[in-house]
């Protein structure tokens, strides 16, 4: 049975995932077994290349994010690298390191590693099909070493909202119901709590937004089948009516397009980066320890330049 | 593959749809109007409320099918 909630005018109803409140039961949204096969089929295509524009954009974004960080890893991980971008990024800019990598064939939610383990842990593009993902975050904060960092993209937030929203119009006006068709995404304000559960200090989380523009809602679908990225939650229909394709395919072109006929599709890409607690970072500065004011903020140009002086003073 | 299975079939025809539909853009254009109106009007968006403009580009849609064919 198809559930019959209403659209209202504004933002339409959309699944959200929200921390498990469960103690202990993980949240089992996604088929994993059938999320295998589609990446199995997905790289035996020819032309696999094709599909790999946004996983080696967000990995060239998270070796500039490794880079940023002023430290040398000598060991790092890369759970869910796919076909290694991150690595090819890393070794690009310096011409002359050769990066040596094992691959292992495992899964996200059991890492086979034993703990204090890595100084670097890397996951770009494949946190957003882990059913556990309170569980993964605190393996992955299990394997690292202690002032080791975790630098990590996924998909969330708003991503793909307009063949979302298409196709739900697009259900409702030709069905009467609507199923859902875009998996559950991670909303930016909860990754900050995820993190800071498992363990991590020093967070930083921001957004990327990626836009690409395709002919038309089709090819946008296949695009995202030959990426892997098919939808593989429990509750998927596994069937799409012919008329509510061309539906949500026009009201995809009228709702979205561009001017010239393309149609755009939105991923919101979210970086985050957490540290291992350890005794030599920084740690928050005792209340009442302050010697400077927030009224001297109009005068801070004033203090740099005194600070500067006092400094060159032999 | 060589082998032609449903999959094969139903995929090549789905790269036909979007040929076809951008043949019928005017058609596609009048039934997105009419669903977006729907969205942001007070109204919520019932079953076949915009019917009528599906069906023009139903139409539309099989005739490019019939003359995409032959």
């Amino acid at each position: 049975m198809l559930p019959f909630p209403r659209a209202r005018s504004g933002p339409l109803l959309r699944s959200v995932r929200c921390l498990s409140s469960r103690q202990g039961g993980a949240m089992n949204v996604f088929d994993r077994s059938m999320k295998r096969k589609q990446k199995q089929w997905a790289s035996s295509l020819l032309d696999s290349d094709k599909y790999d524009y946004l996983r080696d954009e967000a990995g060239s974004r998270v070796a500039d994010r490794v880079y940023d960080v002023s430290r040398t890893f000598p060991l790092a991980l890369d759970v869910g690298c796919g076909k290694s971008h991150v690595a090819e990024h890393l070794s690009k800019v310096e011409p002359k390191c050769e990066i040596p990598g094992h691959c292992v064939l495992a899964d996200e939610e059991f890492l086979p590693f034993k703990e204090n383990t890595f100084d670097l842990v890397l996951s770009s593009m494949s946190l957003h099909w882990i059913n556990d993902l309170p569980g993964a975050l605190r393996q992955i904060y299990q394997v690292l070493k202690p002032d080791g960092v975790f630098i990590g993209a996924m998909v969330g937030g708003e991503t793909l909202y307009e063949l979302r929203c298409s196709l739900q119009l697009a259900e409702l006006e030709r069905e009467g119901g609507f199923a859902p068709h875009i998996s559950p995404y991670t909303a930016v304000t909860d990754l900050g709590n995820l993190l800071g559960r498992a363990g991590f200090n020093m967070l930083t989380v921001d957004i990327d937004e990626v836009q690409v523009n395709y002919p038309g809602m089709l090819e946008v679908m296949s695009d995202l089948q030959g990426m892997g990225e098919s939808n593989c939650a429990w509750t998927r229909k596994s069937l799409l009516h012919r008329d509510t394709i061309l539906a949500a395919a026009a009201i995809y072109k009228e709702m979205y397009g561009n001017e010239d006929g393309s149609v755009p599709a939105t991923f919101q890409i979210l970086y985050m980066i957490g540290w291992k607690p350890h005794e030599s970072q920084a740690k928050p500065a005792k209340r009442g320890s302050a010697n400077v004011s927030f009224a001297n903020l109009s005068k801070i140009s004033k203090l740099q330049t005194v600070h500067q002086k006092t400094n060159e003073k032999p | 593959m060589s082998s032609s299975n449903v999959w094969t079939r139903s995929r090549a025809r789905m790269r036909l749809l979007s040929e076809l539909l951008a043949q019928c853009s005017g058609e596609a254009a009048a039934y997105g109007k009419c669903v977006a109106s729907t969205n942001t009007g007070k109204q919520e968006l019932t079953k076949n409320m915009c019917v009528k403009e599906f069906e023009v580009l139903k139409i539309c849609f099989q005739s490019a099918a019939k003359k995409g064919v032959k």
